[in-house]
């Protein structure tokens, strides 16, 4: 064996290992990025946890029992609370993490121009997640899950055409000892996507991010040491939130089992489900409910047209109109929580699509002149 | 609630022989070892309480997913539950065992309701341990111009007021061997803590657990925090 060989050795064989350090030494980043942008890192990292405990929760989760099943974990497998804390609480810091990454691009236009690929798959991870994050309602067994399922179920069998198809195929048909297990495998699809998602979003927004000029910098160690500070204290609130308020968020019912002889007057859902809930109440049935969510996705994906500056900064009034919407969107979740006077949340659901197809092409264009 | 009372003073006496349990004043002013962010289980209260509910209440509550071997978090020891286990016969005439799940109420209906399972009550329950302390010590006459259903009691705790289970504790509804008062509002005391276990039997190990990792973490984002702070000044 040479002396070169020798030298070359451990990078010759480990390749990709090679490719990752020359990628993180890389100077091509720009300096002073705010701590806001480990936002996708730590988001990356609360997935790999939720699929972790996840994965672990699946081995001893029966969905014939759902509720009695994870009481069985929690009391009876070893560190089977801390698993399901793990994923409870990831979950909800999850969206958290999520919802103020989405606001700051509304807030900062980062879904203009090249970054448009980008916000529509941050956009697709917010659906796909959200739909997770149902699916996880429903599978936790408790009085809500149950009801919300049932009631979708039964709402989506009344359709018709491709869309009861579609409904039929996701649920399996009527209500019956297979439906978790069918959703549970529809859960655990939609976290690995989810970190797919993630990743091409991530990718997609580099992609996108102007070529910087002047002096750069390196991942390694510059933007690293934020991110494992922002990961510390993202651990510390994690652990504030898992040990001392275990059932935050999770809605009244999460706790109550499941019965057909309860039911609630209202179904009470995970906090970060509120928001949609809101905006799908005025609606009634399975058709009203998709149609609600179809026109908000619709409205998120096209924001990139509907966004008529010249790629400028945000200008004040955009981004008092951005923060109002933020405002709007806890008064939905709000409203899905304690009932609101109808007017009050017709203005709420209405303003959500006047910001967005009104008021945010008249404000930039405005804005751009 | 009311059935099987003969369990009781059998039941009483084996567990609470053992005594290693001692007495503290919770009532005045009420309170919980189990409340706030350093709480724990107070065994010796979930000893008395395991005692109560076994004597009064597991007649028609069930306890779902605990096992009898499970009564070793509040304190007790193996022979201990297994002595518990042995007293305790099984809808199929044989003794339980440590293994045994608790054993599950008969067909009760009270006035057309179906008692709740109380195996995690207090997690399900707006305020929790407190509620159920209200909730057993909440029977009243009903107030002036209130109308109750057929075979409903009142409680001033429950929702709506009406409640079809009736008071079931009285003083001395069992023998404390530690020597503890069993007062009505002490056995509701101690039936709310062990019902608290029962919810959560992880709570204390939980919060100890929670307090070692925030001290860790919060060190370590300091640490974090300044690392970061000296790399962002050496890269100017």
């Amino acid at each position: 064996m040479t002396t070169e060989t020798k030298q070359g050795g451990p990078r010759a064989a480990t390749p990709c290992l090679a490719g990752l350090c020359a990628g993180l030494m890389r100077r091509d980043l720009a300096p002073g990025a705010p701590w806001l942008s480990t936002l996708p890192v730590l988001l990356g990292a609360v997935l790999a946890l939720l699929l972790a405990s996840g994965m672990a929760l699946a081995v001893f989760y029966d969905p014939r029992a759902a509720q009695a099943s994870l009481r069985f974990i929690a009391l009876e497998v070893p560190a089977g609370w801390i698993m399901r804390g793990y994923h409870v609480t990831g979950a909800g810091l999850g969206f958290v993490l999520l919802y103020v990454h989405l606001f700051r691009m509304l807030l900062t236009r980062g879904y203009r121009g090249p970054a448009a690929a980008g916000w529509m798959l941050w956009v697709t991870l917010l659906a796909a997640l959200l739909l997770a994050g149902w699916l996880g309602f429903a599978l936790n067994g408790g009085l809500g899950g149950y009801w919300s399922l049932i009631d979708a179920i039964s709402a989506s069998l009344a359709l018709s055409g491709p869309a009861g198809g579609v409904a039929m195929w996701f649920f399996g048909g009527a209500p019956g000892d297979g439906t978790l297990a069918r959703l549970l495998v529809f859960h655990a699809v939609l976290g690995v996507a989810a970190a797919g998602l993630l990743w091409l979003a991530c990718a997609a927004t580099r992609q996108a991010r102007p070529a910087p000029a002047g002096r750069m910098v390196a991942f390694w160690p510059v933007y690293a040491a934020q991110a494992f500070a922002a990961l510390a204290l993202l651990a510390l609130v994690f652990a504030l939130l898992m040990c001392f308020a275990p059932h935050w968020g999770q809605g009244a019912q999460s706790q109550l089992p499941a019965s057909s002889l309860a039911v609630p007057a209202a179904v009470s859902y995970p906090w970060y489900l509120t928001p949609l809930a809101g905006l799908t109440a005025l609606f009634p049935g399975a058709g009203g409910h998709a149609l609600a969510v179809i026109a908000a996705a619709a409205a998120l994906y096209a924001l990139p047209w509907l966004d008529r500056s010249g790629g400028g900064a945000p200008g004040g009034l955009y981004r008092a109109l951005t923060w109002l919407l933020g405002l709007d969107v806890l008064g939905l979740g709000l409203s899905a929580v304690c009932p609101l006077a109808a007017g009050l949340q017709i203005l709420l659901f209405v303003w959500f699509f006047i910001h967005f197809l009104v008021l945010t092409p008249a404000v930039t264009a405005m804005e751009a002149a | 609630m009311m059935r099987h009372r003969f369990l009781a003073p059998l039941l009483a006496a084996g567990l609470l022989a053992c005594g290693a349990a001692r007495a503290e004043n919770t009532l005045t002013p009420l309170h919980f070892q189990s409340d706030g962010w350093r709480g724990s289980i107070d065994k010796a209260a979930a000893q008395r309480g395991f005692a109560v509910y076994q004597s009064v209440c597991a007649s028609c509550h069930g306890m779902s997913g605990l096992h009898y071997r499970d009564l070793e978090g509040i304190g007790l020891t193996p022979e201990q539950v297994a002595g518990i286990a042995a007293s305790i016969k099984l809808a199929d005439g044989s003794a339980a065992t440590p293994d045994s799940l608790f054993k599950p109420p008969g067909a009760v209906n009270m006035g057309g309701a179906v008692p709740p399972d109380l195996g995690a009550i207090v997690a399900q329950r707006p305020g929790g341990t407190r509620y159920v302390y209200e909730f057993l010590t909440g029977f009243g006459p009903a107030p002036d111009g209130m109308t109750l259903l057929p075979g409903h009691f009142y409680n001033r705790a429950f929702p709506g007021g009406q409640v079809s289970m009736p008071n079931v504790l009285r003083d001395n509804a069992v023998t404390y061997a530690d020597g503890t008062k069993a007062s009505a509002a002490q056995e509701a005391a101690d039936v709310a803590e062990f019902l608290t276990w029962s919810s959560d039997p992880d709570l204390a190990e939980r919060h100890i657990i929670g307090l070692r990792t925030v001290i860790f973490f919060a060190l370590l984002a300091m640490v974090a925090l300044a690392a970061k702070r000296r790399i962002w000044r050496e890269e100017g």
